[in-house]
């Protein structure tokens, strides 16, 4: 399933690089994209001005991508899945993606002793919280970021540093309550430990998996990916990554949260169904 | 095989959820207990969110409960006038009750409360029971012949008014009393999320002496309505019934069941008893431990909330 995706993708972007030279249109050269203007790959129309229509040489962006699948759909048979990240890159310079899930106030309990019993005594919210956290860099991070501050990229721990606590509590509690945070986060597969390797190919093609596990919150995530010469961003791009259930699943979600009430009595009449049918034929047997 | 749960969104291996569902089944079957009290700390044992778990299970009891039934009812072994006095009680217990789980829940303690309960509850009914069925079986092998004495003693609730006549189950007593109990247990299931059944079974042998082979039918009979009722208040207020995951507990269930009525059928109940005390104590034990025991990791999360 994952070798034809990685296969086509590469091809595809290789079908990319033939018909565009790659020429560097100085428009484009050092801007920075603001988040979703470059949904996925794009050929056109030329950022100067000119209407699709004349012919020209074909303008690239310096930095392009897209994903093997246009959204994360939880179906009643997912089990966590893997995106296929990939673009091209106008070389040199060096890859960062960075998936980020919606933001919310996530309330952490830690478990203390009293009387010799573990109780959930202690609790403090953070708000701003990203559901799904993942960076994935060409090469080791600090590497890139230390030079010049990838500026607005955020490795993980920067990221959670700036998450806003709730209330009042003494700072070094604080810590240990974020650090528990990303603990529970990391168990749960929502903030992938490492930092994902992006692959690049022929100096220009890169390639990422995106590890997206089975409880994976609903919402519109957010995938970027940055270009950086020399420790600075000269380009960006940004698409949204909606995560939602669909078919079945979703109807049910939908129906569960809309009507409760009709949805309990379906419930209570399914089991009753099933209790009394099933009882009647399992005698049978 | 994995299944996606939508309710507690996430995965789940079917084989695991029917293994659990029919457990309970037959437990159910064996014992006229809704098996809820050992399936729910597993379900979150192996990563449903409590509130999913608890919700989804009283699902799960409803079909238990009526496949139970069914049979007890053809057995002629249920004694509808005491259940539906028991649920007199049950219904005005878990209604009011409601607020107590919205306030603990509020404080964060929900959990602490659940998990104590849980270890003073069945630890306390399983010695009670372990004493009470060894002895019984001591003084049978030993003496055999001796007479069965009276059916119950009399102590000072039997002079309670509202007497009523249960003739299933040969007795006189105040109606107060299933009520009061039916009340109680329906504060149980209110904080607890089980059908209370094995709180109820030992309640109904020890504390009203009803005999053994009524108690099982009564109170499935009783459990049926209250788990009917904590899943149409949890779909209704909290949304957290998950059909998927319940439809799977229930198909193990559904095949668990007889075979736990045909091993009761063919045990006295005097052994009965004692394997059933010996099951709650170690779910009490397993329970303790788990609260004595470091954990593995301190920190977990409560809730996640969108921002306005």
């Amino acid at each position: 399933m994952r070798r034809p995706l990685v296969l086509s993708a590469v091809l595809w972007a290789f079908g990319l690089a033939l018909c565009g030279p790659a020429a560097l249109d100085p428009a484009w050269a050092q801007r920075v994209e603001p988040p979703g203007s470059l949904p996925g790959p794009t050929f056109g129309p030329p950022p100067n001005g000119v209407p699709p229509s004349v012919p020209t040489t074909p303008v690239m962006p310096d930095l392009i991508m897209d994903l093997s699948q246009p959204r994360v759909s939880i179906t009643s048979a997912f089990q966590g899945e893997s995106l296929l990240l990939f673009g091209m890159f106008d070389p040199p310079g060096e890859i960062v993606v960075v998936v980020a899930g919606p933001a919310a106030r996530e309330t952490v309990m830690r478990k203390e002793r009293f009387l010799g019993l573990w109780l959930n005594t202690g609790r403090q919210a953070f708000d701003d919280v990203p559901a799904y956290y993942y960076i994935a860099a060409s090469q080791p991070l600090q590497r890139l970021l230390a030079r010049g501050a990838g500026g607005e990229i955020l490795s993980l721990e920067d990221r959670m540093a700036s998450v806003r606590s709730v209330g009042q509590r003494e700072h070094q509690d604080l810590i240990r309550f974020r650090q528990g945070l990303v603990e529970v986060k990391r168990r749960d597969g929502l903030y992938p430990a490492a930092i994902g390797q992006v692959f690049v190919q022929a100096g220009r093609l890169f390639r990422v998996e995106l590890p997206f596990p089975s409880r994976l919150p609903e919402g519109v995530y957010e995938v970027r990916a940055y270009l950086l010469r020399e420790g600075r961003i000269t380009a960006a791009v940004s698409r949204p990554l909606p995560v939602g259930k669909v078919g079945f699943s979703a109807e049910l979600a939908g129906w569960a949260t809309q009507d409760g009430e009709l949805y309990g009595l379906s419930a209570i009449a399914l089991a009753l169904l099933a209790g009394w049918f099933g009882g009647a034929v399992m005698r049978r047997v | 095989m994995e299944i996606y749960l939508p309710i507690a969104e996430q995965s789940m291996n079917v084989f695991v959820l029917l293994g659990l569902g029919g457990t309970a089944g037959l437990l159910a079957g064996m014992f006229g207990v809704g098996g809820g009290f050992l399936a729910t700390p597993l379900l979150i044992f192996v990563g449903i969110p409590p509130a999913v778990a608890v919700a989804s299970q009283a699902n799960q009891v409803v079909a238990n409960s009526v496949s139970s039934l069914q049979v007890q009812l053809r057995r002629g072994n249920v004694d509808i006038r005491m259940g539906l006095v028991l649920l007199l009680g049950g219904m005005i217990g878990s209604g009011g009750s409601v607020w107590l789980f919205t306030y603990l829940k509020r404080i964060g303690q929900i959990d602490f409360v659940i998990a104590v309960l849980y270890v003073i509850l069945l630890s306390s009914i399983g010695v009670l029971m372990l004493y009470e069925s060894t002895r019984t079986y001591l003084r049978r092998r030993r003496n055999p012949e001796a007479p069965r004495g009276k059916l119950h003693t009399h102590y000072l609730v039997h002079r309670l008014p509202f007497k009523l006549r249960f003739y299933k189950s040969k007795l006189y007593i105040s109606a107060l009393l299933p009520i009061g109990l039916g009340f109680a247990i329906g504060i149980l299931s209110a904080i607890l999320g089980v059908g209370g059944g094995f709180v109820l079974v030992p309640a109904m042998i020890y504390l009203l002496g009803m005999p053994t082979t009524v108690v099982i039918g009564t109170s499935n009979f009783q459990i049926l309505f209250v788990a009917a009722n904590v899943t149409f208040l949890q779909a209704a207020t909290n949304s957290t019934v998950d059909v998927v995951l319940a439809l799977l507990l229930i198909i193990g269930g559904v095949v668990g069941a007889p075979i736990g009525s045909r091993i009761a059928a063919r045990l006295p109940g005097v052994v009965l008893r004692g394997l059933m005390a010996v099951l709650v104590l170690a779910v009490a034990a397993e329970l303790l431990t788990e609260l004595l025991r470091t954990p593995s990791s301190q920190y977990s999360i409560a809730g996640r909330e969108m921002p306005l």
